[in-house]
């Protein structure tokens, strides 16, 4: 007999204790665990766990462009493949990219784009590989978050990391970063993502009802929450050096 | 090192083949990795490294701020400061041809107009049967005399054959074009390549020559390290060929650290003793 999962959303989105129903405060975010260097054989690779998602992210380039026609001859361009695979989500997924996958590749290449000097590189194109290997709400922000790790990895020269966090509403209380049931359940969300150099919104997508004023306070939300994942991107880029540094540095002393 | 000392070091490795030396390139980076002393201060993208920007101004793998307020790291590297330069040596990164550089080139395809070879770039090179041989009075016909019909420009290389070529010609827009007329440039019959990181190249070399010296001295070996991140080497026999594969894979994953140099000496003798090679 298959396995049925019912499609149905519990009332409450919080407990009785006032936490939610993953046990989490209102601003607290799900745990974080990122890796750079983990595809031998790409350029720069990176690989995220937040929460229940599990995202790889490679990326190759600059190289050429296939099919060619696609060069541009003034400046390189960035292609984003976000792909889910058929077990990431509860019911069988088909594999063949679908309207929404299209639209995450393309939102996620627009979010990143102005961290690269593609003018630099004419003709042609760098390219990020994004698969979800289990998905739970919020894929599109860590997808961006870890793509950028794996650029920085790759050795790509950019201005700044980019972080993405969805903030949203449920139950008319405001929380940041919304598991699947929250986001499928909820009033409202957000994903939004920042890109450190200037400080500046790269992707704003919004889903829901709420007021301008809610609006101002699910900024300010989720930009205590970025600067918090931002820390935990810098390390992990950083901790594969520092990893080698230390061993040698005890080998000696 | 200057070529003398190179040639100097090729006769005490007695090697038949002459032309088989190193290159220093010193000519390219020559504070890359070098100073001992600098902090090695690993910084990420974005990375604020100064906010005085009357003093300091932005060198390699930096930018400053739209604002002109702050000087940021565009790299994932160590940050040096120079003068009144600061600079970010890069850890991780990608080759790009500039002209004068020496590098190895697989030959990819070829037709009876050109050669194709990858170099590790985003691009193919290209060299073209008036660069692979000296201007004689045998080439004379080359150019401007009627084409022999019954013999190919291209059949010097074929396709499979390993060479080290000097870049002539390498801009953004165009394919880089190869010569093969020079000294140290041409085919490669034998040795084993390997290729690291472009941008630990450097460390291979180390300061004035002297990694590679030590590399060459102890495993009595011939190498011929190119920008492009790839490196020719030949042993005596197979077991000092994968002493030094293995040396030089060390040294890429710590080309970050402080006193690589000193520690590689000891690697080696160790490990030297170990596999009981002399």
């Amino acid at each position: 007999m298959p396995l049925i999962i019912k499609d149905e959303y519990p009332e409450k989105l919080f407990r009785d204790d006032g936490k939610r129903l993953d046990g989490r405060d209102k601003t607290e975010l799900r745990p974080i665990k990122m890796e750079v260097g983990v595809v031998e054989n790409a350029d720069g690779s990176a690989y995220l766990e937040w929460g229940n998602n599990k995202i790889f992210a490679a990326v190759y380039g600059p190289r050429e462009v296939h099919p060619h026609h696609l060069a541009k001859p003034d400046r390189g361009i960035l292609r984003v493949f976000y792909r889910m695979t058929t077990y990431s989500v509860f019911e069988r997924k088909r594999p063949a990219p679908g309207r929404r996958e299209k639209e995450i590749s393309m939102v996620i290449a627009d979010c990143l784009e102005p961290l690269l000097f593609l003018e630099l590189y004419p003709g042609t194109s760098f390219e990020v590989f994004i698969e979800v290997m289990d998905a739970d709400g919020g894929t599109r922000c860590a997808a961006t978050t870890v793509a950028a790790l794996a650029l920085a990895d790759a050795g790509i020269p950019m201005k700044s990391l980019v972080t993405a966090v969805a903030v949203g509403k449920i139950d008319d209380e405001l929380v940041v970063d919304l598991s699947g049931i929250e986001d499928k359940a909820g009033q409202a969300d957000l994903p939004c993502a920042i890109t450190w150099f200037n400080e500046e919104l790269s992707l704003l997508q919004f889903d829901g009802d709420m007021n301008l004023k809610q609006m101002e306070e699910f900024l300010s939300l989720a930009k205590t929450a970025l600067s918090e994942i931002y820390q935990i991107q810098l390390d992990a880029l950083k901790k594969k050096y520092i990893e080698i540094q230390e061993e040698v540095s005890g080998g000696n002393s | 090192m200057s070529f003398k000392d190179e040639e100097q070091g090729i006769k005490d490795n007695n090697q038949e083949e002459e032309e088989e030396a190193v290159n220093t390139e010193d000519d390219s980076d020559p504070d890359e990795f070098e100073d001992e002393e600098t902090t090695r201060n690993l910084v990420v993208p974005g990375e604020i490294l100064t906010t005085d920007t009357k003093t300091f101004s932005p060198g390699r793998g930096t930018i400053l701020t739209q604002d002109r307020s702050k000087i940021i790291s565009l790299n994932i590297g160590l940050k040096q400061t120079k003068k009144n330069y600061i600079n970010v040596i890069p850890l991780r990164g990608f080759y790009t041809p500039r002209p004068g550089d020496k590098v190895l080139a697989l030959v990819t395809d070829k037709n009876p107009v050109k050669y194709r070879l990858d170099i590790n770039s985003k691009e193919d090179a290209i060299l073209k049967p008036k660069n692979t041989m000296k201007r004689g009075r045998e080439t004379r016909g080359m150019r401007g005399g009627p084409p022999d019909r019954n013999t190919s420009n291209t059949d010097m290389f074929n396709i499979g054959d390993i060479l080290i070529a000097k870049i002539l010609s390498a801009d953004r827009l165009n394919s880089p074009e190869l010569t093969t007329v020079g000294k140290y440039l041409g085919k490669k019959n034998n040795g084993i390549v390997i290729s690291i990181d472009p941008p630990k190249i450097p460390r291979v070399i180390g300061r004035e020559g002297s990694m590679i010296k030590n590399l060459k001295n102890l495993t009595k070996s011939t190498i011929f390290v190119t920008q492009n991140g790839r490196i020719w080497l030949k042993a005596e026999d197979i077991a000092h060929e994968r002493l030094l594969v293995d040396a030089i894979r060390k040294i890429e994953r710590e080309a970050h650290t402080v006193g690589l140099t000193d520690r590689m000496v000891d690697y080696i003798e160790n490990e030297k003793k170990k596999r009981g090679l002399k």
